[in-house]
């Protein structure tokens, strides 16, 4: 446990010397600051604008930094041959695999945390004060983050098997299509026996990105159910130790030399 | 090298900006809101903020302009519903957009009416849409029945006002009477939340105050004509027979007059539009 928390630890203070990533939160800052100018252009949809512009914007920069840090940090080990050090101590590969995606995903937190922290002031900003509803979009920010970590699985799962472009492009086609399965199934019972069943499974395997989403109702001050939470949060955490699995069974089987 | 490079670019914008203007392409980028909302992989919030943005400026330009082209408006509103079904402002504004006879707006109030119909289906329990059901009705379609249907479902709504039922009541009773109208836009007025909705409603009350005042000086010039035997030429006329205490104006401050036809009617110069009392 130790040895993954000093992976972990290694890994989110090697995420956060990267220049990319602050170039990415200070753009996200920017789009969310916009909000106030798409509100003020439209008519009636002050707040609303700056909800769905500031989260929209936490999401697509956290998606950008889980995947242009996930697919190189498997990759980045074996290239520059710094992983041989590691694994010549007593660290299991196991431990490496979780050690990396805990140290993302705690980058992706603390990033995530700046992103909305500076969401807020914009809000304070427009509305002079802050009340109880308008807390509703953290429940959003949850569900970013959930995504996120389903993100970074994917990522590094496509990073121990294949090469940073590729895992990138790959990633990013595995999260058009997360938010697509609804097409899917519906697309599957409008065809014949064998395509239904194709496609049904499909959307069974493949991660609901878009049953995580939920910046939209966030815009309205809509709340989820304690229950829909709950479900949809073990889901996330499921599959994300099945996407960390077969990560860890493909490092495993890895040929490093 | 730097600012000669920069200068000729300005001398090509310039000339460019100089060239007959093309066509205005389609503001509606994406017609079918359902593939818009694919294509925007869970961030159809954004992208219906974006729309009803479009929708608002493209309105707004063709107001301004005078060229009163709404074709796309109502596609514009429709695939923002159909973005992000509980915009509600969205349905509200995009109605009075729609329902508003030319040059003022589109002058489509069947499609206004699918707007609001397709707003209330996504948020039932949302009393003010009804409202704006049963004015379009009212206004627009002069169907006072369903008017008074369409107040009625909404006073049953929670949260709705009581004066809903009021409303309700009065229309299906006086439907089409100024003083119905009156009630109407006053409670439009105290509620508008944007000034250019304040602004309509101020004007449709200054009409209908207008067409009450000339009513009221047609039977005083009916009156005159029993009581003198001729027919009044001139307000001055009822004044000097004390009918009349002042020179009455219209809400703009413009003082009525007597027409050839013997009629009440506004003054020259008068900014009431009494197209608006009916």
């Amino acid at each position: 446990m130790n040895r993954i928390a000093a992976i972990a630890v290694h890994t989110f203070k090697e995420s956060v010397r990267e220049k990319v990533l602050y170039n990415l939160v200070v753009f996200a800052l920017l789009m969310i600051g916009a909000g106030l100018v798409l509100g003020s252009v439209s008519v009636g949809i002050n707040e609303v604008a700056l909800v769905n512009l500031g989260l929209s914007a936490v999401s697509v920069f956290g998606l950008l930094i889980a995947v242009f840090i996930g697919i190189s940090l498997v990759w980045k080990e074996v290239d520059r041959r710094t992983l041989y050090n590691v694994l010549s101590k007593p660290v299991a590969r196991s431990e490496f695999i979780l050690g990396k995606s805990l140290g993302l995903v705690l980058t992706l937190v603390v990033n995530t945390a700046i992103m909305t922290a500076g969401f807020y002031l914009v809000l304070w900003y427009e509305k002079g004060r802050l009340s109880g509803a308008d807390w509703a979009p953290l429940q959003a920010v949850y569900f970013i983050l959930l995504q996120l970590t389903l993100v970074v699985g994917i990522a590094l799962l496509f990073s121990a098997i294949s090469s940073p472009a590729l895992s990138a492009v790959f990633t990013l086609s595995l999260y058009v299509i997360g938010n697509l399965l609804g097409d899917l199934r519906a697309l599957g019972e409008q065809s014949g026996t064998a395509l239904r069943g194709l496609l049904r499974g499909l959307s069974m395997i493949l991660p609901d990105f878009g049953a995580l989403s939920d910046i939209a109702p966030a815009a309205h001050g809509e709340l989820m159910p304690a229950s829909q939470i709950l479900t949809h949060s073990v889901y996330a955490v499921l599959y994300t130790i099945v996407l960390l699995s077969a990560t860890i069974l493909i490092f495993e089987r890895k040929d490093l030399r | 090298m730097l600012v000669l490079a920069l200068a000729a670019s300005i001398a090509l914008r310039i000339r460019l900006d100089r060239e007959p203007a093309r066509a205005s392409p389609s503001p509606v980028y994406v017609a079918s809101g359902k593939t818009l909302r694919r294509l925007s992989l869970g961030y159809q919030g954004l992208v219906a903020d974006l729309y009803w943005t479009r929708a608002v400026q493209y309105f707004g330009r063709q107001k301004l302009s005078g060229a009163g082209d709404y074709r796309y408006l109502g596609r514009l509103l429709r695939v923002t519903a159909e973005l992000d079904p509980h915009l509600l402002i969205a349905y509200r504004f995009g109605a009075i957009f729609l329902a508003e006879k030319p040059p003022a707006g589109a002058g489509r109030p069947d499609e206004a009416l699918a707007l609001i119909r397709r707003g209330i289906a996504a948020n039932p329990s949302y009393w003010r849409l009804w409202q704006d059901l049963g004015f379009i009705y009212y206004w627009d379609l002069k169907d006072y029945a369903q008017a008074a249907k369409a107040f009625e479902a909404g006073s049953r709504q929670p949260g709705a006002d009581l004066w809903m039922k009021t409303l309700a009541a009065s229309v299906a009773a006086q439907g089409g009477e100024l003083a119905t109208s009156q009630l109407l836009w006053s409670q439009v007025y105290s509620q508008a939340g944007n000034e250019s909705i304040r602004r309509s409603a101020r004007e449709h009350l200054a009409a209908i105050r207008a067409a009450e005042d000339i009513a009221q000086l047609n039977r005083l010039l009916e009156e005159f004509h029993e009581r003198e035997g001729r027919t009044a030429r001139s307000i001055g006329d009822l004044r000097r027979a004390g009918m009349l205490p002042g020179r009455p104006a219209d809400p703009s401050g413009v003082a009525y007059e007597v027409g050839n036809d013997g009629q009440a009617a506004l003054g020259p110069g008068s900014r009431i539009d009494l197209r608006l009392a009916r």
